[in-house]
């Protein structure tokens, strides 16, 4: 949003500097996304008249002569269809920077040659100034309003500064939508009093020529033919119009350039016609929207001749068709201005085609009004209308002030009207706050004292009544539709005398530990052993994943939550594992150059199976995946290696959750436990699925579930494999059938070292099998032992080998 | 200078003069000891330096500025990486915790209620579409700020109230907000959520906490500065800025806008069951993925999701 510091000035006396005042603006109201300032941008900018003009033959263009006032007889070549001789135009002298280029390219213009004739610079058109779009001929300036050499800054109003406000932080504020409300909080930041606008403050009195019109039962005078019906005061609170006579004067788009226009460019908005100039003004300085009707059009379309302003929700599919020529179709939520119930207006946001002003328009009806914003934002987003009234009108325009903005476009339309209704039905009265001294105070954590208080409120027209026991009772404006309770009085305090004034403070609090979340820190160590101990790389990707991955891997779509406001489709599902995330980096990666890396990702996962939690929410769970390259095996010592350094026991079990991990070898694949908990799985990938990423080789990954192991880890001393007496050590090697189990081998000669009460550890060395025979296989141990009492004699020695290799045979394996 | 060889030599010999010793009076003995092992460790002093500066038969010099050695193969010596999006925020709970926070980790799917309702955004009120939430099918929504937590923690931690203690809890978690993607905007980050609640917790006290924070992690001290924001569920809201820290280039002019914070609106206690009469609070939210794109002056944010170990191995 754009603010013109002379409109403030008009409101308020600023007696500190642009760059000061910006900074209060910015700590006190909201953030300054941006200046500019007017005054150097069209600086020497000369009002000259054409004193002579001639066609250039075989050229679109005319060789000019011009009188700045001080020099005569400057030479321009000027190209627009309208320049002629006499008339006033706005000239960019030798030196001036073109003013749409300012701050950008900076155009610079001289003395040059076209078509070989020499031009001192250039007559200006309204883009080439920045301040509008026309492009259609050169401006020309009504000779009423300046005589030749009259420097056009100065004439209309441009040695200003331009304010850029980030107006997204104002969304509560409907009234700084307004240059007077805005206005008014510099008031407040400088404290300073604000002189309210003689047609703001009194709501009774009316500008003559008003027709008398009661306020009781919230409705209009029973004398005004005009009837207006509300259906439902919290769509339309108040409803505000005036019929007037108008000459054609106000209706025909001015050939000069006025201030108006100037005004309404500062705003980034353009000139059209008196009448329409007016509302928007209006709009401008007040923040309140207006909306002109042909009359007489309005009563015929109703069809009476005592015309009834129907404002209603809109039928589902009622269509309508607008001022722009297209017709639109209705929503529910829309609201329409009707007479006698056909609609004339999609209310808020664009008249109808219907009711347009045009240049035969007789009489006028002018419309303010206060809607539903909840209604408008609907309005907005479904038929895509971002015009700056309903961007106002979504902000909630306040139902206080429509009829006095009613009444000042009347009297800048020659202030004659000939009916006038008001009705207020919605009007809420204002109820006071009750905010005491201290409670501020102690909020805040300041010292204030009452009378800076009072007046710090008073000076943005909030009025105060203090009672005995520093009690205020406050009343706020009409127009402060934000302040509802006394924190709002205490935000409006703090912020109006400076956040940064106030001193700082710590809490006081007792000396007890924080809570740390165990699940963080079972993540902290998860990290720090991937990383730092084996190497892995963790990373992070999207919760959300497309169904092309989802199903790639075999999982089901419709287990999925489903995005339906997504970006892409390749962000329509949330995941319900974080494996296949990873699968999806690991081509990326390779062509990149990188090998046999190991990855992880620690995050959360949900899907419709979960189910809800207490709340109704969907319940998440939090992850580890690893994914590594290399096969079962790889991943298999990685999760042991975690697992012994998280000190958690974990069995790994034949694969049985198919299911779950459809994307798994099943023969290549287990599942893992703590204890009888399932917590996840680990396996090589199907080959199937690897085509599908591209990929080749072998690649295996695990995916767990976290808050399986949270307060799984063994309690007690670990441990060690340390000992005084020295270590025997031996190799043995078992003959078994292939099928034979691994870990049968290794608990037998297990048990043997346990029972004997040793200090041991096997280490397996080797799995065999001969190419030629694949029915057996050569299993090897490297076997480390000591006894905790005393250094082992051969004879000890011996009897431990002896029993190992007996309770190997015994399972059937014959030792080599 | 002698050579080794001739050294060596030397203290053999010195060895036939100890049997000298026996020789003598018994009055010149320990002079005469004395000056043999001066003369020993003398010789032994020499033959040390000697040998320090020598170097070993056929060792050719090397040049140290290579990485591997003449017909080596390389030497890759593997080490992991974290994410530093997650190093950065362990260090956020870090400080937090030693001034006395305790955490709770955000979710990723939540509801209506817990994003918008309890945290007093009217229905249907424009402040719900400045967050530009996804839904899914169902309604649910993966929340666009950590505040998603704030009635859940206010709830869970109101028996610190009730036991004359105080609530102190931040909350780190990933945010969802329907932006397209771009160097500077992602749909995915990473913020940390702040409620502190207590008898006669005050303004000055939230700008002191927030202070000490960001002069904790930049280690110096910092001017704060305040812009006047606006949230549903907070009131006063202010944004904070800091002074841009001297670690990122700062020469005391210019700000950095960090974190949206204020007094815990009423209605938001009142939610969760805390009489806003008795207690007060304040809260703050601010993002992560920004304090490391400042730290490593990282110009594009995509990085963060790519899970490119070009980019990873770096940290």
């Amino acid at each position: 949003m754009k603010v013109s510091l002379n409109a403030i000035k008009k409101y308020v006396d600023i007696d500190i500097s642009t760059e000061e005042l910006i900074k209060l603006i910015g700590s006190r109201l909201v953030e300054v996304e941006g200046s500019e300032d007017f005054s150097k941008k069209y600086a020497g900018i000369k009002i000259v008249e054409v004193t002579e003009c001639e066609h250039i033959p075989e050229t679109h263009l005319s060789l000019c002569k011009i009188n700045a006032g001080e020099t005569q007889n400057i030479q321009v070549v000027c190209g627009a269809p309208n320049v002629r001789q006499g008339m006033l135009a706005v000239w960019l002298a030798p030196g001036c920077v073109v003013p749409a280029t300012f701050g950008k390219e900076n155009f610079k213009l001289d003395v040059r040659k076209l078509r070989g004739y020499e031009s001192s610079g250039m007559l200006a058109a309204l883009d080439e100034l920045g301040l509008g779009s026309d492009h259609e001929g050169i401006i020309e300036i009504n000779p009423e309003d300046a005589r030749p050499g009259d420097d056009f800054a100065e004439k209309f109003d441009l040695n200003d500064v331009i304010l850029d406000i980030e107006n997204k932080s104002l969304t509560h504020r409907p009234d700084c939508f307004g240059l007077i409300g805005f206005a008014r909080e510099v008031a407040g930041i400088l404290g300073k009093k604000f002189v309210e606008p003689e047609f703001l403050m009194h709501e009774e009195v009316f500008p003559e020529g008003f027709l008398e019109y009661n306020q009781q039962n919230g409705v209009s005078s029973k004398d005004c033919p005009i009837k207006i019906d509300i259906k439902g005061s919290e769509l339309c609170p108040r409803y505000s119009c005036a019929v007037l006579e108008v000459d054609d004067k106000i209706l025909k788009t001015e050939k000069y350039l006025t201030k108006d226009d100037i005004f309404l460019a500062k705003a980034d908005m353009q000139g059209v016609s008196k009448i329409v100039d007016v509302s928007n003004i209006l709009m401008l300085e007040t923040g309140q929207p207006l909306h002109m009707f042909d009359y007489d059009k309005f009563i015929k379309v109703g069809g009476t001749e005592t015309p009834r302003i129907i404002v209603r929700p809109a039928k589902e599919g009622e269509k309508l068709e607008l001022l722009d020529g297209k017709t639109i179709e209705c929503i529910s939520s829309d609201i329409l201005i009707t007479s006698n119930d056909i609609p004339v207006a999609l209310a808020g946001a664009m008249g109808g085609a219907n009711t347009a002003i045009d240049e035969n328009t007789k009489r006028v009806l002018v419309e303010s009004a206060s809607f539903s914003l909840y209604n408008l934002r609907k309005t907005q987003m479904h038929h895509g209308i971002f015009s700056e009234a309903i961007t106002r009108f979504t902000k909630g325009v306040p139902a206080g002030g429509t009829f006095n903005v009613m009444a000042e476009a009347v009297k800048e339309l020659g202030g004659k009207a000939s009916m006038v209704c008001d009705n207020f039905v919605g009007l809420q009265k204002v109820e006071p706050i009750q905010v005491s001294v201290k409670d501020i105070n102690s909020l805040l954590g300041t010292n204030y004292e009452t009378d800076l208080i009072i007046k710090t409120l008073e000076n943005v027209g909030i009025s105060c009544e203090q009672n005995e026991s520093s009690e205020l009772s406050v009343l706020a404006p009409s127009w402060r539709t934000d302040l509802h309770i006394k924190e709002d009085i205490i935000e409006e305090v703090g912020r109006l005398l400076g956040y940064d004034n106030i001193v700082i403070d710590y809490p006081k609090r007792p000396f007890i530990g924080a809570e740390i979340s165990p699940m963080l820190s079972l993540k902290t160590k998860i990290r720090n052993i991937l990383s730092d101990k084996l190497n892995a790389h963790e990373v992070l990707t999207y919760s959300f994943v497309s169904k092309k991955l989802i199903t790639t891997v075999n999982q089901r779509v419709e287990d999925s939550y489903k995005i339906v406001n997504s970006i892409s489709p390749e962000l329509q599902c949330f995941r319900q594992h974080i494996a296949p995330s990873l699968l999806d980096k690991v081509r990326e990666n390779v062509k990149a150059g990188h090998n046999n890396f190991i990855i992880y990702e620690l995050n959360q996962v949900s899907n419709h199976k979960f189910g809800l939690d207490e709340d109704k929410s969907p319940i998440t769970k939090d992850h580890l995946a690893i994914l590594s390259f290399g096969d079962f095996y790889h991943i298999k010592n990685i999760i042991e290696k975690l697992f012994k350094n998280l000190n958690v026991d974990l069995s790994i079990k034949t694969f049985e959750q198919k299911e779950e991990f459809p994307y798994l070898e099943p023969l290549h694949s287990a599942d893992l436990y703590v204890g009888d908990k399932y917590i996840g799985s680990i396996g090589e990938v199907k080959q199937l699925v690897l085509g599908k990423f591209k990929l080749s080789g072998e690649i295996s990954i695990l995916e767990i579930n976290l808050e399986e192991i949270l307060g799984k880890e063994k309690s007690g001393a670990k441990k060690l494999k340390v000992n005084k007496f020295p270590f025997v050590y031996r190799d043995i090697t078992a003959k078994v059938k292939a099928e034979f189990s691994f870990i049968d081998l290794y608990s037998s000669i297990e048990s043997v070292l346990e029972n004997n009460n040793l200090i041991s550890e096997i280490k397996p060395l080797s799995i065999y099998q001969p190419e030629n025979n694949q029915t057996f296989k050569h299993v090897s141990f490297h076997i480390a032992f000591s006894s905790a009492e005393k250094t082992l004699q051969s004879d000890d020695i011996s009897a431990i080998m002896e029993q190992i290799n007996k309770n190997l045979q015994t399972l059937g394996a014959e030792v080599v | 200078m002698s050579t080794l060889e001739q050294l060596k030599a030397e203290l053999k010999a010195l060895g036939a003069e100890y049997a000298k010793i026996k020789t003598l009076p018994e009055s010149e003995r320990k002079d005469f000891g004395q000056k043999i092992n001066d003369k020993k460790q003398e010789i032994i002093n020499k033959i040390k330096a000697l040998e320090s500066e020598q170097t070993s038969a056929n060792i050719k010099p090397i040049d140290i500025t290579a990485p591997f050695g003449i017909n080596s193969n390389p030497i890759a010596i593997e080490t992991g990486s974290k994410h530093p999006l997650m190093v950065e925020l362990d260090r956020v709970i870090d400080i937090y915790s030693r001034m006395g926070f305790g955490v709770v980790e955000s979710r990723q799917l939540d509801d209506e209620f817990h994003m918008f309702d309890a945290l007093n955004f009217p229905k249907g009120h424009p402040a719900r579409d400045g967050y530009d939430t996804f839904r899914t099918e169902e309604g649910f929504i993966p929340p666009a700020h950590t505040s998603t937590m704030q009635h859940r923690v206010l709830k869970n931690y109101k028996k610190n109230l009730d036991n004359n203690g105080q609530i102190a809890v931040v909350i780190p978690g990933r945010v969802f907000r329907n932006e397209d993607v771009d160097a500077t905007h992602e749909h995915t980050f990473y913020q940390c959520e702040g409620i502190f609640v207590s008898k006669n917790a005050t303004f000055a006290e939230m700008l002191g906490v927030l202070k000490n924070f960001f002069e904790t992690y930049y280690g110096q001290n910092l001017k704060i500065k305040t812009q006047p924001g606006f949230f549903p569920f907070t009131e006063p809201s202010i944004e904070l800025l800091i002074e841009k820290p001297k670690s990122l280039g700062g020469k005391g002019d210019g700000w950095l806008e960090m974190l949206g914070c204020g007094m815990i609106h009423p209605n938001v206690l009142k939610n969760a069951g805390i009489d806003p009469e008795q207690y007060k609070g304040f809260a703050w939210g601010g993002g992560i993925d920004r304090l490391v794109m400042l730290k490593y002056q990282l110009n594009d944010i995509r990085y963060f999701e790519s899970a490119k170990l070009d980019f990873l191995k770096e940290f």
